[in-house]
């Protein structure tokens, strides 16, 4: 790909990311007047806040590491009944509402839940019930990456060291810890990114001791209008993360190796050893991700047949029906944005990096920036979808830069070599083989989309309310049918996320299947 | 590369380009706790001929300071949701416009509850609930003061909204002080603190992960008055009185009247203030009872009989409104000092 072409690319994202979010924050900025450039320091409170939101990300990273990496090798080298629903599934803490994953949370480990009913110790708040609704909503990120990581890692080599009398546990360390660091470190970037800023479940479960920066910057902005003090402190936390997505950045890129196409294929596991490492994994994935999960399930099929008639609801149609219109719009916009970008930002640290700027930007500041600089666009269509598409496409981004830094590079020569033109090469070989990559991408873009992410700070129009609004409207009143028609909803939700999910990644399979075969 | 890959752009450009923007087209803002029957609205529309546009923006506090951002251009033309907490802030903030005209009848009690760029729509008291349950079960005597939840007895029961991010928990601030005085009020809520007091973000968290009705572990919260009535509204099966209750302790019952008013600087002047009385009108006065759980302001307006469960308590402890300007925004930040930090 020629320079040239490789900028003007670039230029697309990198505008929709001056539009929608640089500016909007730097207008924002500039309303506060002088920033107090050293308060956040000075005042202890707020040194606590920072200190606090970066320590308990680490924490995150350690726990989705040590959790994660076993549980993906376990999916990844073997094959058995709903694998693939198991992946698909690993990402339904994205969807469903904090609120109810909450509540799901609690139903298990709080004061009235099963644990204490069988005897065991009650969690009722602090940093463990905190860390622990961090574990839930990200060890996803670190197993899928993981998993595809491991998929790609080259049979010959596996099968050479086996041949030259490795033992499985250097084999790992040797071949297959290599080809998957990059894309680990992909996923842990975001992990720590995600917790740092954090602004969802894990504020409602931690209570308001363990709240994280971006509680105090939403403080400052919305109900306070402390315009500089938010900005200095929004900027503070934007040097302190930006800094590390450019370090991961010019790691990754140092780490990045070619890998060849022979894959490993899955097999069933054989004898109790391995069976027990499967079941070991599943039930690792069942304690951290799935058990709230089912027990908002349970709540919700026991809350009996009334509570089901909230789903003939007008009301609930049209919710259903404008969640899933954004997230089509939401994901093509976030799609095409995510394959400008990492096409573009194949060869430039710098530009790779700034795919994780909307990860790392304050939302509250962005939103009311957006407000203060397009006050005409304010609650228009293209706006909305221009956020949700902001907040998912750093997903597909990550994973189409990490997908093509394992791309073996011979196979585009030879086709060039063949006679075939750039875009030509791109469509038939680049495109094809990226796939894996550009699916979880936007499998986890739609889970953005669907999930709550914008939802709540941006200005909403009732018409255009979305199941996630909808359960937020039912949980902002007293009742008991309230209570069950949140819960049928965010069931309601997770089904469709579940479907989503297995649309988008189901040719995979059958493609990889269609390769093998030919 | 070709300028085919540029192709799906164009069309992201000209489908945003296709949306906008209309004339005849009443822009109201609100918070998200808005809620009149669609009907109502309907016919609002077709005898006002204008098109309305509702946004929903968080809740009140939120919503006014979007406003006072954007007032050089303002983002709507109506505006409902502004209670006396924080009218002063938007008087201060020059973001009404003055409303013509003659209004209906307040209650009498309402009387200059708001300032006359906003008229009374609703109110209601952000009160003390506990769990009828709990307290059964554990045979523990309700509290009778805001003392007694400061003792022992009564350690990590309660749990409050943070002020600084939910207008309940404000009011409910505001009630302590309006009550015992600043000095009083702060020494408590520093007892409250060493008794095991619970401060989660909004009202929802609360009511939904803090309430030991609703799965917690505390059977105090601070909601409304009505609550209690929308509990056995909403109930799964009939009951003949509702599960939680409401309490009026001197400290804790706060008075928040909720008005509307007009947008300075926006547009459709007439049926912005058309609009206002139509919120003003019986029917809709009517229907927020049990659409947004709040009194009717208007004088004569009958109660809905679920409300019947919602006695209004006889007093409450809400501060003068000049008081709560001069000092709201102090208040928060002592009380942040005080219970957080």
């Amino acid at each position: 790909m020629k320079l040239r072409a490789r900028w003007l690319l670039g230029t697309v994202p990198l505008a929709f990311l001056l539009v929608l979010l640089v500016a909007p924050a730097a207008r924002l900025a500039m309303e506060g007047g002088q920033l107090p450039w050293s308060t956040p320091w000075q005042d202890a409170y707020l040194r606590w806040r920072i200190e606090w939101s970066l320590a308990q990300a680490l924490v995150t990273c350690v726990g989705t590491l040590l959790l994660g990496v076993p549980v993906a090798w376990v999916l990844a080298r073997f094959e058995f009944a709903g694998r693939s629903w198991v992946l698909h599934a690993l990402m339904l803490p994205f969807v469903v509402p904090n609120l109810v994953a909450a509540m799901g949370v609690l139903a298990l480990l709080g004061p009235q839940g099963v644990v204490q009913a069988l005897g065991g110790a009650a969690l009722d708040s602090g940093p463990w019930l905190l860390l622990y609704g961090n574990l839930f909503f990200n060890l996803c990120l670190v197993v899928r990456a993981c998993t595809e990581a491991l998929g790609q890692v080259s049979a010959s080599r596996i099968a050479a060291a086996r041949t030259l009398g490795a033992t499985p546990w250097r084999v790992f360390w040797r071949v297959e810890w290599p080809a998957m660091a990059p894309w680990l470190l992909s996923a842990l970037c975001l992990v720590f990114l995600y917790c740092a800023s954090g602004f969802g479940l894990a504020l409602v479960l931690g209570g308001q001791e363990y709240a994280t920066v971006e509680v105090e910057i939403y403080t400052l902005v919305a109900h306070e209008l402390e315009l500089a003090q938010a900005a200095a402190l929004a900027l503070w936390m934007l040097g302190l993360t930006a800094g590390l997505a450019l370090g991961y950045t010019a790691l990754a890129r140092g780490l990045a190796a070619p890998q060849r196409a022979d894959t490993v294929p899955r097999r069933r596991p054989q004898g109790v050893g391995q069976w027990a490492a499967v079941a070991v994994a599943l039930l690792v994935l069942a304690l951290v991700c799935a058990a709230p999960l089912v027990a908002i399930v349970a709540k919700t099929l026991h809350a009996g047949a009334a509570a089901w008639g909230v789903l003939w609801e007008a009301g609930t149609l049209q919710a259903l029906w404008n969640s899933l219109r954004f997230t089509l719009m939401a994901v093509g916009l976030a799609t095409l944005l995510g394959l400008s970008h990492a096409l573009a930002a194949r060869r430039s640290t710098l530009l790779r990096a700034l795919a994780f700027l909307p990860l790392v930007l304050s939302p509250v500041a962005v939103a009311f920036g957006l407000l203060l600089l397009y006050p005409q666009w304010t609650a228009s269509l293209a706006l909305l979808v221009g956020a949700y598409a902001l907040l998912a496409y750093p997903f597909v981004a990550q994973s189409l830069a990490a997908g093509l830094d394992a791309m073996p590079r011979h196979l585009g020569q030879v086709a060039r070599s063949l006679g075939a033109s750039p875009w030509r090469v791109f469509w038939r070989v680049t495109l094809p083989l990226l796939r894996p990559a550009l699916r979880r991408g936007m499998a986890f873009a739609a889970a953005t989309a669907v999930g709550e992410f914008a939802v709540t700070l941006f200005l909403s129009r009732p018409e255009w309310a979305t199941l996630t609004t909808r359960v937020y409207e039912y949980l902002g009143r007293p009742g008991a049918a309230n209570r069950d028609a949140a819960l049928v909803l965010a069931c309601l939700l997770m089904a469709l996320a579940l479907l989503a999910f297995a649309v988008i990644e189901s040719t995979n399979d059958a493609m990889k299947e269609s390769t093998r075969r030919a | 590369m070709r300028p085919h890959f540029f192709a799906p752009w164009f069309a992201v450009l000209l489908a945003c380009s296709a949306a906008h923007a209309a004339a005849g087209e009443l822009r109201l803002l609100t918070h998200a706790s808005f809620a009149v029957p669609q009907p109502l609205l309907a016919q609002f529309e077709k005898e006002a001929g204008v098109t309305l546009r509702i946004t929903k923006s968080g809740d009140a506090g939120e919503m006014l300071n979007k406003l006072i951002l954007t007032r050089a251009n303002p983002v709507a033309d109506v505006v409902f949701g502004i209670d006396n907490v924080l009218a002063a802030k938007a008087l201060a903030a020059q973001v009404l416009a003055p409303l013509e005209g003659t209004a209906p009848a307040s209650a009498e009690a309402l009387a200059g509850a708001l300032p006359d760029t906003l008229a009374p729509v609703d109110y209601g008291y952000v009160t003390l609930n506990y769990d009828k349950a709990w307290f059964a079960k554990r045979k523990l005597a309700l509290p009778q003061s805001l003392d007694d939840l400061a003792q022992p007895a009564y350690a990590k029961l309660t749990v409050v909204q943070n002020p600084a991010t939910s207008s309940p928990g404000h009011a409910f601030l505001l009630a302590t002080i309006g009550a015992l005085g600043e000095e009083q009020a702060f020494a408590w809520w520093g007892r409250m603190r060493a008794n095991g007091l619970k401060v989660v973000k909004g009202w929802s968290e609360a009511y939904y992960t803090e309430f030991s009705h609703n799965g917690g572990s505390r059977p105090l919260v601070v909601s409304y008055a009505t609550s209690p009535a929308a509990e056995l509204f909403y109930a799964k099966t009939k009951l003949a009185e509702p599960p939680t209750g409401s309490l009026t302790l001197r400290g804790a019952v706060f008075r928040q009247v909720e008005g509307a008013g007009l947008v300075a600087g926006g547009r459709e002047r007439a049926a912005a203030l058309r609009f206002v009385r139509f919120l003003q009108s019986a029917p809709v006065q009517q229907a927020l009872q049990t659409e947004m759980w709040m009194y009717p302001a208007t004088r004569g307006v009958a109660r809905a009989e679920a409300l019947r469960h919602a006695p209004e308590p006889s007093r409450s402890d809400t501060p003068p409104a000049q008081a709560i300007a001069d000092k709201g925004a102090d208040w928060v930040r002592r009380w942040t000092q005080v219970v957080l930090k």
